[in-house]
């Protein structure tokens, strides 16, 4: 029998390691070169997302596949605001807000389909968004991209700008989604994905709460989307409204653990470094074996390697008591 | 009774299916306190008309007033916040949580206007799983509990939305006799402790004639009877319908 069993012991040890490896982090990037510093940026910024799509998919149950497209509107309303000559700190913002606006406008009609249909209609959102950026070319630069400024600052203090931006945003992101998870509207959350049809004759308005949920979602993967496009100064529709972006994250969460707080960023973490490592060696099998690893994880490891390590704890601890 | 002691009053509602008639004009009130026997055979409307009172489904005619408010075209979510709930005949748990949230949930959201407090609608899961006797299993997954079980869940989970209307459907199909017993006796206690009103659909006989103050026959989605148990069971129609005449003299011997 699987029972639920938090003891306060296995709580205590958990925070001292999230907070060394938090201290650990951030004193990181004094010692590792350029390139480390970038791979670990890009492994927070997936993180991030990953973590978003987490709220939407491991705890609600709602599978996006079309998520990418709020990392898209960071980026292009943030170089379009900051070709205006706005400051970042405006334009994250406004491209925040615009991420919102859209998920919710979206969210209404497209969140009353369930499973399958909702996943492939926001993909099919998220290809009407590309092309209606590649085809305003006056406003987006078109199918060829768009600059955003250049910080004029050393190379190597810019990228530690960057690496501790994406460190807050999963930080941040993380704990937002811990704070939403143990409180009322959590629950919320739980029950649509449990049961939505029980959740709606509990009370439980599931209308407001998914799109809401969305909204949040959306949110953090705008920011994610805003700090890569200024990171890299040079965005293109096809790369940042890339669905695989989405895959991945899909499959991050999925290896780490959907529905687990810690999972979406260890899944992000042994995504990165595998591919960078491993997968470079032979680019054009890349595709395969991620296909590979997530019929693997999906059949094997359902809750991925938080959930089955805090499942394997857990059957411990109540053979202990018994 | 007197008048203001309606607390539900459904008006002629019909469901169609495209051709198929599953609801056919049913009127009838319900007093507070009481508890409604709703029986019928098989496909006769009894599950349907349910779920067009707490608006799982839309109705194609007629009204339903809760305490004199139109409730016709509420959500369900909305008719559970206003105090009418129910269980269902195919239970559906929340998978993946435990019992105790199980009723959690149930106690967090339910009526309208109660405490968000996470710690006092725990205490109030609490007492209420103790109630329906299910504290012993409390921290199991609902994956991991035997049907019978899960239906008392989803009986507490309903408690604990302080509900004043309840719609038990089914909630001892599948039960032996002693657990059928069991969950009569329980029924009966936790209306008085609660001051509920139900509306309890089943089959056994047995125990829908033990338990219930008025009982209303449903055959082929037409209420063809309404009334005390007894005259029930004299009624030639429900007798042809339902029960057959063998079985009518029983129960009424009994």
């Amino acid at each position: 029998m699987l029972v639920r069993d938090e003891g306060n012991f296995s709580k205590s040890i958990n925070l001292i390691i999230i907070a060394v490896t938090i201290i650990v982090l951030l004193l990181l990037p004094r010692y590792i070169s350029g390139y480390y510093i970038r791979l670990f940026t890009a492994i927070f910024m997936y993180a991030s997302i990953a973590q978003a799509f987490n709220l939407m998919s491991g705890y609600m149950g709602y599978i996006p596949f079309g998520h990418v497209m709020f990392f898209g509107i960071g980026a292009y309303v943030t170089a379009i605001f900051m070709g205006r000559g706005l400051n970042f700190i405006v334009a994250i913002l406004l491209a925040a807000l615009v991420a919102v606006i859209t998920s919710v406008i979206l969210g209404f009609p497209v969140l009353r389909l369930r499973g399958h249909y909702f996943a492939i209609a926001t993909i099919g959102m998220n290809g009407a968004l590309m092309s209606v950026v590649q085809n305003f070319t006056d406003i987006t630069g078109g199918a060829m991209g768009t600059t955003l400024p250049i910080i004029a600052k050393p190379p190597a203090l810019v990228y530690n700008y960057f690496y501790l931006a994406m460190f807050s945003l999963m930080v941040f992101t993380t704990l937002l989604v811990y704070f939403i998870i143990h409180s009322k509207f959590g629950y919320a959350i739980r029950s649509i994905k449990a049961n939505e049809d029980a959740a709606n004759s509990m009370g439980i308005n599931t209308t407001s709460t998914k799109v809401i949920t969305w909204a949040i979602a959306a949110l953090f993967t705008s920011l994610a989307g805003s700090l890569y496009g200024y990171w890299m100064s040079f965005i293109a529709p096809e790369e940042v409204f890339n669905v695989m972006i989405s895959v991945n994250t899909i499959v991050m969460m999925l290896i780490g653990g959907a529905g687990t707080i810690l999972g979406p960023i260890l899944g992000s973490f042994i995504i990165e470094v595998v591919s960078e490592f491993a997968w470079s060696g032979f680019m054009e099998y890349h595709l395969a074996a991620l296909g590979i690893a997530t019929i693997i994880i999906v059949f094997f490891v359902p809750r991925g390697l938080v959930g089955t390590i805090a499942d394997l704890r857990n059957r411990k601890m109540v053979k202990i008591k018994q | 009774m007197s008048e203001n002691n309606i607390i539900l009053d459904i008006r002629a509602i019909s469901k169609n299916f495209g051709a198929l008639r599953a609801v056919d004009q049913v009127s009838f009130q319900v007093h507070k306190g009481e508890i409604i026997g709703l029986i019928g055979p098989n496909g006769a409307g009894k599950t349907t008309l349910t779920n067009l009172v707490t608006g799982d489904l839309k109705k194609t005619e007629g009204e339903v007033f809760f305490k004199n408010c139109n409730i016709t075209n509420m959500k369900p979510f909305q008719i559970a916040r206003i105090g009418i709930t129910r269980t269902y005949q195919v239970v559906k748990p929340l998978e993946g949580m435990t019992v105790e949230e199980n009723v959690l949930v149930g106690s967090l959201f339910g009526r309208e206007n109660r405490s968000n407090n996470l710690a006092h609608a725990q205490k109030i899961a609490g007492e209420i799983i103790e109630l329906v006797g299910l504290d012993k299993k409390k921290n199991f997954l609902v994956s991991d509990i035997t049907l019978p079980d899960l239906k008392r869940m989803e009986f507490a989970r309903v408690l604990a939305m302080e509900p004043e209307v309840v719609f038990l459907d089914e909630v001892m199909a599948g039960l032996n006799p002693s657990e059928i017993e069991e969950s009569m006796k329980m029924v009966k206690r936790i209306r008085e402790d609660k001051d509920l009103t139900i509306i309890y659909i089943e089959h056994i006989m047995k125990a829908v004639m033990s338990i219930s103050d008025r009982i209303i026959v449903l055959h082929h989605g037409k209420k063809i009877c309404e009334g005390p148990p007894q005259e029930v069971c004299n009624n030639p129609a429900v007798v042809e319908a339902y029960l057959g005449k063998k079985y009518a003299k029983e129960v009424i011997n009994n």
